[in-house]
């Protein structure tokens, strides 16, 4: 890389105690910056729903009311964002997404999964990286209903894969049999994410 | 015209304005000129390649040649404003692009009457505009109203008050949105539509509007300048994000 | 846009003046007061005034009639991507 440094300038940290954790690429953050593609959709909650839909054996969805009956969990992870920022130890709470696969038959075929949110947007995930306690729908976040600029309501948590594909304001999700990109992923960002084999943009 | 390319600048001086506000004389051997409002995109780099970049509108007047001035707001929190403030010296050298834009321009050439609307630092764009206009001697009527939290945060308050000098036909208007200065008979509140209202009142609707500054001022103020009847294509908007950003 | 239900997101929000540069390397010249017409809504106006979000993975620039996604671009270390499939049209004066 030719040009100038700019003499004084230490850009972002990788501090030695924590370097280990920072995937490649990546810097600390102690802050929780916000990052959005949109507008705050500000769903009033009795009006949201969740739904999951597409190749199952029927649709289900649930009201807000309906999904605060569900059994959740609190996890602390960590989580990465492709714009180089990494938090550490970020606390939620929420709905796993095998708890809600519970009440659903998925097509055998429906191995693929799109999140879909208010304001238009979308991520892909394999439906194999979203079982197994990789994928919640969380809701609150430190202790505290997740705040509308970080996606409240609701939204998806994938902490092994770059947080683009953690969807703010989910509304549910749609099962496919091909790997369909997403917003992103269909506009040079990797179909995959995962931010230790730094798959940033399609082509890494 | 010449593709967009990184130049190099040298900090020939730097200027406090405010307690949080710096403007720095960057010296650009292949400067190629402006228009009041255009900016520049400056990119610093550090020694593993962590690059980052800002937008700053540029506050000269493009009768001032070789050179240009930007004018930085420390966000406290922020990434680029420290650096500036707290580490740039004279002499050193800035990368940096422009110039940019063009639909947020205004020179002599487009006439007025002139109505400026700034917030916060906001104020930059519209403060070359108005050294332009004083550097081409011109009359054109022409309006600032300045909307700043304290008077602390008046950026350019002499130069301001040598410009709205007897017979220059530009007026200065404060209003203070959290403290005054004592004895202030003037404005102190948020912009409104009143307060528009009597600053636009003998521009009628024939005033070309420019208002730059924080992005909720910039949309509470387009709009009711519209709401007002003002003609939306002679009102241009340029929002800098958050307060402090 | 609604002033005030306004938040963090909404302060953040800039307009097309802030990505000015971008358009330039990708057009080969200023496009801040090219006009381009909203292929949701049909709302017409200088790409200067459309909002922009700028901070994520990408810039999406959208109608601040309708709020619609009018045009993406994301920046990659080796290539520049944009999708202009929300915009009925890009007009570009010749006197630019």
């Amino acid at each position: 890389m030719a040009g100038l440094i700019s003499r004084g300038f230490l850009g972002r940290r990788r501090p030695p105690e924590v370097e280990k954790r920072l995937p490649p690429g990546q810097y600390l953050v102690t802050d929780f910056p916000v990052l959005s593609a949109g507008p705050t959709p500000h769903t009033p909650v009795d009006r949201w729903s969740f739904r999951i839909e597409g190749l199952v054996k029927s649709p289900v969805s649930w009201s807000w009311s309906e999904f605060q009956q569900l059994p959740t969990e609190t996890v602390t992870v960590d989580i990465s964002c492709v714009t180089k920022w990494t938090k550490l130890d970020t606390k939620w709470k929420g709905v796993t997404v095998d708890t809600l696969l519970k009440n659903v038959e998925v097509d055998p075929a429906g191995q693929y999964v799109m999140a879909f949110s208010d304001g238009g947007y979308t991520t892909n995930v394999p439906l194999n990286e979203l079982t197994n306690g990789q994928g919640f729908v969380a809701y609150e976040f430190d202790d505290k209903p997740l705040a509308a600029e970080h996606g409240g309501p609701a939204r998806l948590v994938v902490p092994h894969l770059y947080f683009w594909k953690s969807a703010k304001w989910i509304r549910g999700l749609r099962f496919m049999d091909r790997n369909l990109p997403g917003f992103w992923e269909s506009l040079g960002y990797h179909i995959h994410g995962d931010p230790w084999k730094e798959e940033r943009y399609s082509g890494d | 015209m010449a593709a967009l390319e990184w130049q190099l600048g040298t900090v020939t001086t730097i200027q406090t304005e405010t307690p949080k506000t710096k403007s720095f004389f960057l010296a650009l051997p292949k400067w190629m000129g402006h228009r009041p409002g255009h900016h520049i995109d400056l990119r610093l780099t550090a020694p593993d390649g962590y690059r980052t970049q800002r937008s700053y509108s540029i506050a000269s007047a493009p009768e001032l040649t070789g050179q240009l001035e930007l004018t930085v707001d420390l966000i406290p929190d922020g990434e680029v404003s420290p650096y500036l403030h707290d580490v740039v010296m004279q002499g050193d050298l800035l990368e940096l692009r422009g110039p940019i834009g063009g639909y947020f321009v205004w020179d002599v050439s487009l006439g007025g009457p002139l109505l400026l609307v700034g917030g916060g630092s906001g104020v930059v764009p519209l403060m070359a505009m108005l050294r332009h206009r004083a550097a081409q001697h011109s009359t054109i009527p022409a309006r600032l109203l300045y909307s700043v939290r304290t008077a602390d945060d008046v950026i350019y308050r002499d130069e301001l008050a040598r410009l709205a000098g007897a017979g220059s036909g530009l007026d200065v208007l404060f209003t203070y949105t959290r403290q005054a200065p004592a004895g202030w008979t003037g404005y102190r509140r948020r912009i409104d539509a009143a307060m528009l209202n009597e600053v636009i009142k003998p521009f009628g609707l024939a005033a070309k509007t420019y208002v730059c500054g924080p992005t909720l001022l910039v949309e509470s103020v387009a709009n009711l300048l519209v709401g007002m009847g003002q003609p939306a294509e002679r009102v241009r908007t340029e929002r800098f994000g958050p307060t402090g950003s | 846009m609604d002033v005030e239900t306004a938040d963090v997101n909404t302060e953040l929000m800039v307009d097309g003046n802030a990505i000015a540069g971008e358009l330039e390397l990708i057009f080969g010249h200023d496009m801040t007061s090219a006009l381009v017409r909203c292929a949701s809504c049909a709302a017409q106006g200088m790409i200067a005034t459309m909002m922009a979000f700028v901070r994520g993975p990408g810039v999406v620039l959208r109608c601040p009639s309708c709020e619609a996604v009018i045009a993406r671009i994301v920046e990659t270390p080796t290539a520049t991507y944009l999708d202009t499939r929300g915009a009925m049209y890009l007009r570009i004066g010749h006197s630019a």
